[in-house]
């Protein structure tokens, strides 16, 4: 067996997982620009209280944030093909890669977090401002773009920073779904080398890394937001 | 569209008998993630030197660490190097006799000790510093002034991130079916190994899941209605 840690296979492991990280971020970026697609549809159902829909995205959403992450993947992976191969007469398994079975996962999972972030940050502006706007001649949608909007970043941004940390953390589930991620690979180092500590490190390492930076992005944005804030208060 | 009730009712059976592993893997936790998250909390914001920001560091770096990966590296050591231990202690045990959810365990704890001391942080610091400053001019001792004053003050603003964190902990303890240990997860699907049907095992563990946190929320609700009762409503 020899040692368990060892530097000299930590530094060969590095150019092996590195390359794996663009599976890591292809999963969050899908997640992240369709999650807030579907997320917006969601509040938008919410907020017009679209009846039999409202209640419909009301379950979702409970469900997605009542199930752990790790069921919602198994339930995808199985799900898809068990739901759709009869209707479809398609072979989803053998068609797709276990790659987008992640993405769609995700992009549900994310939609139905966001959604809950926005409509608290929505909700958060005082009524009177879109009752303002529609009265100065704006219509709905400029009223939400020109005003609305521009004070829901600031409330939304910070729960939006902690949630894209933890869906940087939970993309390292996928490997159980045999996606190759950087976690996947360090497994696949694993079984071929039998040292699998050093390649479980680095992914540590780089899981720190990605989180620590996801949050001094925010930290920062945070404080720019919050610039004039001190003036007129 | 293929979905087998009878084979949803079995999945849904075997959660349930797995269902006292899960209850384990969020209770232990959480108690550890309480006692020493308060202490770690306190620590922070009293700021005692060099041991602060040491657990400062920790506590950062550490919530980084997703908990998956956190759990692979805790369960190969322990395969490892068990039997050097247990050697070392003179216990006559060894890796096959110790039951592997304590890994699992030991993993939870560690991440709700971070995500928990660093609500109750939070919770702290909203309490206004006159407080400590009342309790010192009455004659109070600094311990007797945090146990008396402060946490009394602290429990209604930290609860709902609490809350947030036990739901957290539920869902975050499913995934200790990667090293092996059976839970809810794992026990409904232990007919689809049979029956091919996993999408039913996972409908059936989903279901108990989103019932284990419903029930949990709705406990929350109470809960943050009897701790409030002695807060004073600004608007009242």
């Amino acid at each position: 067996m020899g040692k368990l840690f060892a530097w000299d296979r930590f530094y060969e492991n590095i150019p092996k997982i590195l390359p794996y990280l663009s599976v890591t971020f292809s999963i969050v970026v899908y997640a992240t620009v369709f999650g807030v697609l579907l997320g917006m549809v969601i509040v938008l159902v919410q907020i017009k209280k679209i009846p039999g829909l409202s209640q419909l995205v009301k379950v979702y959403v409970s469900f997605m944030r009542g199930t752990p992450m790790l069921v919602q993947l198994m339930l995808v992976y199985y799900g898809i093909p068990a739901l759709l191969d009869p209707v479809l007469g398609t072979k989803i398994n053998r068609e797709w890669g276990a790659v987008n079975f992640a993405y769609v996962t995700f992009i549900l999972n994310q939609g139905a977090f966001l959604s809950a972030i926005f409509y608290s940050a929505i909700t958060s502006i005082p009524y009177g401002q879109t009752e303002a706007g529609l009265s100065a001649g704006l219509t709905e949608f400029q009223t939400f773009y020109r005003i609305v909007l521009p004070q829901m970043v600031k409330t939304a941004l910070p729960p939006f920073g902690s949630d894209l940390v933890g869906l940087f953390q939970n993309s390292s589930l996928v490997f159980l779904i045999g996606v190759t991620d950087i976690m996947g690979r360090a497994k696949t180092i694993g079984t071929a080398t039998k040292h699998v500590l050093e390649a479980y490190v680095l992914v540590v390492i780089i899981y720190i890394v990605i989180s620590l930076s996801v949050r001094l992005v925010f930290f920062r944005l945070n404080n720019k937001m919050n610039y004039g804030k001190e003036e007129i208060g | 569209m293929n979905f087998n009730l009878d084979h949803f009712k079995e999945s849904l059976i075997y959660g349930l008998i797995y269902l006292p592993n899960t209850l384990r893997l969020v209770f232990i936790p959480l108690v550890i993630g309480l006692s020493l998250g308060t202490l770690i909390a306190l620590v922070r914001v009293y700021k005692v030197p060099v041991i602060g920001s040491l657990l400062a560091l920790f506590v950062t770096v550490y919530q980084g660490v997703p908990i998956v990966v956190a759990l692979m590296i805790y369960n190969l050591i322990f395969m490892l190097k068990f039997n050097d231990l247990a050697a070392f202690l003179h216990l006559k045990s060894e890796v096959s006799d110790v039951n592997n959810i304590w890994v699992g365990i030991f993993a939870l704890s560690l991440t709700s000790v971070c995500s928990i001391s660093e609500a109750i942080r939070g919770a702290l610091l909203s309490i206004d510093k006159g407080q400590n400053e009342a309790g010192d001019s009455v004659g109070l001792t600094k311990v007797q002034t945090i146990v008396r004053i402060i946490i009394p003050q602290m429990i209604p603003v930290a609860i709902p991130m609490l809350i947030n964190n036990v739901v957290g902990l539920i869902k975050a303890s499913s995934v200790v079916m990667a090293i092996g240990i059976v839970e809810i997860v794992a026990g409904a699907t232990i007919p689809s190994s049979r029956t091919y049907a996993f999408f039913e095992g996972y409908a059936a563990a989903a279901m108990i899941y989103w019932a284990f946190t419903a029930v949990v929320e709705g406990l929350a609700q109470k809960l943050k209605k009897y701790t409030g009762k002695f807060r004073r409503n600004l608007y009242d």
